[in-house]
């Protein structure tokens, strides 16, 4: 019977390694992103994505290069084990494929023109808005964790929850794209560097 | 009158059957069936880069098959970060959506696709005739009612839906490495069609 209770004990030990925040803490830790992301005119940093899908042995793993630039220009490069790039830029996302160029009016778009305020606000961290996400923040050791569930149903069809880590200086280190499915798409940045002065060439079209 | 007959001539020629037109010279089969090896081993996620043309509209992303178990594949294509495009089951002789984005929710669509994606993962297929052509050995075959001829040099490389003796669809299989198409194209003449993968594991 002891046993039982200390197996039980251990158990939800363990299940709390990620504890709810209390209220005064989400408030710093968003008042920590927020006043981080104020400050940001570029960005630049590694990424390695890891898409899950439950019925595959591997996560599909892609790598590349992310460039932001104040206020809305944001270019995703993969570089590994493909040359793919998408430029979200003036309303615009322009896409080139190994070479090949084209590009999708975003205004005509609503999803593309989400999924770009959402990948700007999740780069810089500033995605708390309640009106949009139901909002709930942990804590593990050193890092947070916020969960944002979309509330537009709409949306809520392709992505039930995005899931953002912040180190303890409130910069993102991870992002977690998740589906109703429970299969998900997770992002790792690496060699995060801001405000370095960054050459128009990577922001050209 | 003439040109009723002359029309008569054209119909019968354009009717004329796919081997006689291809001057396929008819083979005794040593075996009734052929084996697909390129989606068979199920301890192997199989990821492709993909290009969809669709019309003048260019999708990219990711092509992923899985087999399951026997006769169970999974087809999943998805954006380069990531969002699920579609997401096809078959089982057995079963096939179903599990999840589709709306722009592309189109039964016609989903039909053509349904079919030519099990003409990849279809393993074992019944040989109906067998032919050759200089060192091509050519299988005809059956499946879903639709006459498919399967070309075999060293390896696999063509697969060809026929209807009316004319080529509908066309998939080639290229840079193969032991049971791996390392290129596969999917290319329809009857319809601006074409889908363009490219291993990338």
């Amino acid at each position: 019977m002891r046993k039982i209770v200390y197996i039980l004990f251990f158990m939800v030990v363990a299940v709390n390694a990620q504890t709810k925040m209390s209220s005064s803490e989400s408030t710093t830790l968003k008042a920590k992103v927020k006043a981080h992301a104020t400050t940001i005119n570029t960005l630049v940093s590694d990424f390695t994505q890891y898409k899950h899908l439950d019925f595959l042995s591997n996560d599909i793993v892609t790598s590349g290069k992310l460039a932001f630039k104040s206020p809305n220009t944001v270019k995703w490069a993969y570089t590994t084990p493909f040359k793919y790039s998408v430029l979200f830029k003036n309303d615009k996302l322009f896409i080139n494929d190994e070479g090949k160029k084209s590009d999708v009016d975003l205004g005509s778009n609503k999803m593309f023109k989400q999924l770009n305020s959402l990948i700007i606000n999740s780069v810089k961290g500033d995605m708390f808005d309640d009106n949009e996400f139901d909002i709930l923040y942990f804590k593990q050791e050193l890092n947070s964790e916020v969960h944002f569930s979309p509330k537009d149903k709409e949306f809520s069809k392709y992505i039930k929850a995005f899931h953002i880590v912040f180190n303890d200086e409130g910069h993102v280190v991870e992002l977690k794209m998740i589906e109703p499915s429970e299969d998900y798409t997770k992002i790792v940045f690496n060699n995060r560097k801001i405000n370095t002065s960054l050459s128009d060439a990577i922001f050209a079209e | 009158m003439r040109y009723l007959l002359s029309s008569f001539c054209l119909l019968f020629l354009a009717c004329g059957s796919y081997p006689k037109k291809q001057n396929f010279q008819i083979e005794q089969s040593t075996t009734s069936s052929f084996h697909n090896p390129y989606f068979s081993n199920a301890s192997k996620d199989y990821v492709y880069k993909a290009n969809i043309t669709v019309y003048d509209n260019n999708f990219s992303g990711i092509f992923i098959v899985k087999k399951l178990g026997d006769h169970n594949h999974r087809i999943v294509f998805t954006t380069e970060m990531g969002n699920k495009i579609f997401d096809f089951s078959f089982v057995n002789d079963t096939f179903k959506v599990n999840f589709i984005i709306e722009a592309m929710d189109k039964a016609i669509l989903i039909n053509i696709l349904k079919k030519d994606f099990k003409v990849l993962v279809e393993e074992e297929m019944f040989i109906v005739k067998s032919y050759s052509l200089e060192n091509t050995l050519i299988h005809e075959t059956t499946l879903d009612g639709k006459s498919y001829f399967y070309y075999k040099t060293q390896q696999l490389d063509k697969i060809v839906r026929v209807g009316h003796g004319k080529e509908k669809v066309t998939f080639l299989f290229s840079e193969i490495s032991d049971t791996i198409a390392n290129q596969i194209k999917i290319l329809h003449s009857n319809i601006k069609l074409d889908i363009i993968l490219k291993s990338i594991n």
